[in-house]
């Protein structure tokens, strides 16, 4: 479980985002939308540890990411947008080295990575350095480092971005099997689509704030029941 | 040509703009620019000692222009060096290179754009040695206002060729280059090529070094001018242009060096237009390995962190090309450069030095091999590019549970890793050539380990203070930061406050006694430094991005 209290980053005096409040519960696909600049990736970035929050507390499992780092680290997987991971390692390194961050056992390390990359089409570029990947297959092999470690919770900025059809499905089929044995999946995306296919609950935030969060279900009722979800989302993130 | 001068303007904006530094990083190179006063007082006091002994040497016979041709020689030679570094690096390896392909530019537009930032680069080395040196030669010879409005056209011309003709040979070279199956492989070629250049111009130097000069040159020889630069038409129309000024043949090497210069231009143009394309395109793509079932075995393997940290930092260094050559290579530059000159010395003082200083003052060897260790292990490159390396792919350590102070170490153990190899390779030649007694080298070895431990940290401490992470190519990372002077700046005030201290202290004699009280405040400044170094991890380490 994710939980997100009164939350605030400001940079240079103004506030990206401002007295979040946000439940991610268990055993459910979560998406998390907005327009560009909403706040979604400053959100997302002070989850993971990569921002400091200003104010307010963010916690994974019950554990608070910035009184205890290292216990909250291990709570998730998290895969970024940018595809700017230690590219002068191979991809076997990188997986290797994800492996030894996370104290993964060597027997599982090897079943796993073999599953894994083999399921994404990328075990036969293992052997070489990340930056000959294209952007897709740099999406896999994090995508695969996440999984190899296996946490609870899953963080997920864009991962559909660039991926193949078939790369594209298969991972959202492990979307749906992690959230299915209550784990939970936390996923920002712009592809609506994927929202209405994908999603168990949703939220929607537009400068620094959350503009809506429940089910898809509640979001179409709020709303006119005839609206698809790309009129929903234009009609509450317009700006006033 | 609008287009030409947007697109230059644009790229000069982006490389050497300061609106995106941060205010420490001002303020940085603000102190450093008082800090650098002293030492441009210093080198503007010895050219001007340097023209003015030529000068009367040269001037009874007329041939004071020689002066005048060396300096030219010397800046061309300069401008050729550090061309071919910035030019194939802007034109080549830069990875903006691509986006701007697709846009309606003619490739001499991008060519010149590419070029504005490595040809103005030029004119900082110009604006130390040349302006300086062209305005005491007018002093000295007493020249009139035609002379320093000459002076001051030849001082902006005289770059345009050397660069425009060495860009015009990368681009030939780079034509014929399969360049993306070998641009890694190129890159570390164009760097050792650097590093061969540094090492044969010093041996170059030895072997020739004494046996002539100037002076004994000019006896016997006519055209002394045209001797000096025989190989550099350039610097033979320049010096003749402000030889005589007044004079009609002043005159009209001044307008043929200025039609020189034009003609460079267009031709870098022309020939850009026709070359530069060919040698970019396909410049991303890489090699591609097979991978097999055995491969995996080979690699699943469970290390400790620190070690995975460590070998992920020491295998970008080795893989980047860029960073293989900026430290690797010259992390190793100063030691092998000793080693040669104490190979081709070996017939000379230093060879028998070893047992002499068994019988020196104890006390003034040790610390004297102390100074030594200082400056060679002062400014280690590995150090103050320890954070800045990662650029873009920093934020990954700070949402893995790694902890900082294990990152921070790992980069530590690496730069001291670089200096070790240093020390070693130092210390086969002291002990196998120069066969410096064993006691003198233990003691020296032991308190350099603890001088490379200081020296490292206080690079890392200056680069995770304010490193630069948001480079688009790796020379980015080492290119006008000036950031090695700030910690070899700091080390040589500590460190030489302490030697002169330990020096003045009468009852501290004899090598041992010295060492044993080196060494405790050597192992207090280590103690400092890794508080230090805490503190600025709990403080910068989150705040990067």
């Amino acid at each position: 479980m994710i939980e997100i209290k009164q939350a605030t980053k400001n940079f240079a005096g103004k506030a990206a985002v401002k007295d979040l409040n946000l439940t991610v519960p268990d055993g459910k696909i979560f998406g998390f939308l907005g327009p560009n600049g909403a706040g979604k990736s400053t959100t997302i970035k002070m989850m993971t540890g990569i921002l400091p929050l200003d104010a307010g507390s963010i916690s994974m499992n019950g554990v608070d990411i910035s009184t205890d780092p290292m216990k909250a680290k291990h709570q998730f997987g998290y895969v970024p947008d940018r595809s700017d991971i230690f590219l002068r390692l191979k991809g076997m390194e990188y997986l290797n080295f994800i492996g030894d961050v996370f104290d993964v056992p060597p027997n599982v390390r090897k079943e796993k990575i073999e599953y894994l990359t083999k399921s994404f089409d990328i075990y036969e570029a293992l052997n070489d350095q990340i930056h000959t990947y294209s952007h897709g297959m740099r999406q896999k092999i994090v995508v695969s480092g996440v999984l190899l470690h296996d946490p609870d919770v899953w963080i997920l900025d864009e991962p559909l971005t660039g991926l193949d059809p078939k790369s594209s499905y298969t991972l959202k089929e492990m979307m749906r099997e992690h959230a299915a044995k209550g784990k939970t999946v936390f996923f920002s995306t712009h592809v609506l689509e994927v929202v209405e296919q994908l999603c168990d609950e949703v939220a929607i935030i537009n400068k620094g704030h959350v503009q809506f969060r429940g089910s898809m279900k509640e979001m179409k009722q709020q709303f006119q029941e005839d609206n698809n979800l790309e009129k929903l989302f234009l009609e509450l993130t317009q700006n006033e | 040509m609008s287009n030409t001068w947007k697109l230059m303007k644009l790229m000069v904006k982006m490389q050497l703009s300061f609106a995106h530094r941060s205010t420490a990083e001002k303020t940085g190179y603000l102190i450093l620019a008082v800090i650098m006063i002293p030492f441009g007082l210093l080198i503007l006091t010895l050219l001007n000692e340097l023209i003015a002994a030529m000068y009367a040497a040269f001037s009874p016979t007329g041939d004071e222009a020689v002066i005048l041709g060396v300096l030219f020689v010397l800046m061309t030679v300069f401008y050729c060096f550090i061309s071919i570094g910035t030019v194939l690096s802007s034109f080549y390896f830069a990875e903006d290179v691509e986006s701007f392909v697709p846009l309606p530019f003619h490739p001499y537009q991008i060519a010149a754009g590419k070029a504005a930032v490595p040809f103005l680069s030029l004119y900082g080395v110009n604006a130390v040695i040349l302006l300086p040196g062209l305005a005491f030669y007018g002093l000295h010879s007493g020249a009139g206002l035609l002379y320093y409005s000459s002076a001051l056209l030849v001082w902006l011309l005289l770059p345009v060729l050397p660069f425009v003709l060495t860009a015009i040979a990368i681009m030939f070279m780079m034509r014929f280059v399969n360049i993306s199956k070998n641009k890694d492989r190129s890159k570390v070629i164009a760097g050792l090529l650097g590093f061969g250049f540094v090492i044969g111009i010093n041996v170059v130097i030895r072997l020739e070094g004494g046996s002539q000069n100037m002076y004994q040159l000019a006896a016997g020889q006519g055209d002394l001018l045209g001797l000096v630069t025989k190989f550099f038409p350039t610097a033979y129309i320049s010096s003749s242009a402000l030889a005589a000024p007044a004079s009609i043949q002043g005159i009209l090497f001044l307008v043929l060096m200025t039609a020189l210069s034009a003609g460079g231009i267009a031709l870098f143009f022309t020939i850009g237009q026709k070359l530069y394309f060919k040698g970019v395109l396909g410049l991303s793509g890489g090699k591609r390995n097979t991978f097999t079932e055995d491969t995996v075995e080979v690699y699943v393997k469970k290390k400790p962190l620190i070690y995975s940290l460590f070998r992920k930092e020491v295998l970008l260094i080795l893989r980047t090309p860029t960073f293989f050559t900026q430290v690797f290579v010259q992390s190793l530059i100063l030691p092998v450069l000793a080693i040669v000159l104490i190979i081709m010395e070996m017939d000379g003082p230093l060879g028998g030095a070893g047992p002499q200083l068994a019988e020196m003052n104890g006390k003034f060897v040790i610390l004297a091999s102390v100074g030594l260790s200082v400056v060679v292990f002062g400014s280690n490159p590995a150090s103050i590019s320890s954070i800045s390396r990662d650029g873009k792919s920093w934020f990954n350590h700070l949402y893995l549970p790694i902890p900082p102070s294990k990152v921070i170490m790992s980069k530590m153990l690496t730069a001291y890793l670089l200096n070790a190899i240093s020390l070693v390779i130092l210390s086969a030649a002291a002990l196998w050539v120069i066969k410096i007694p064993l006691s003198i080298w233990t003691a020296w070895f032991i308190l350099s380990l603890l001088i490379s431990w200081i020296a490292s940290a206080a690079g890392v401490m200056v680069d995770l203070y304010s490193p630069k992470l948001d480079w688009t190519d790796e020379r980015e990372v080492f290119k006008g930061r000036f950031i090695g002077i700030v910690p070899l700046a700091i080390e040589a005030l500590v460190f030489g406050v302490i030697l002169v201290i330990v020096w003045n202290i009468n009852s501290l004699q004899g090598l041992w006694p010295v060492t044993g009280a080196l060494l405790i405040i050597f192992l207090l400044l280590v103690f400092l430094m890794q508080t230090a170094m805490r503190k600025l991890t709990e403080r910068r380490y989150h705040n990067l991005l």
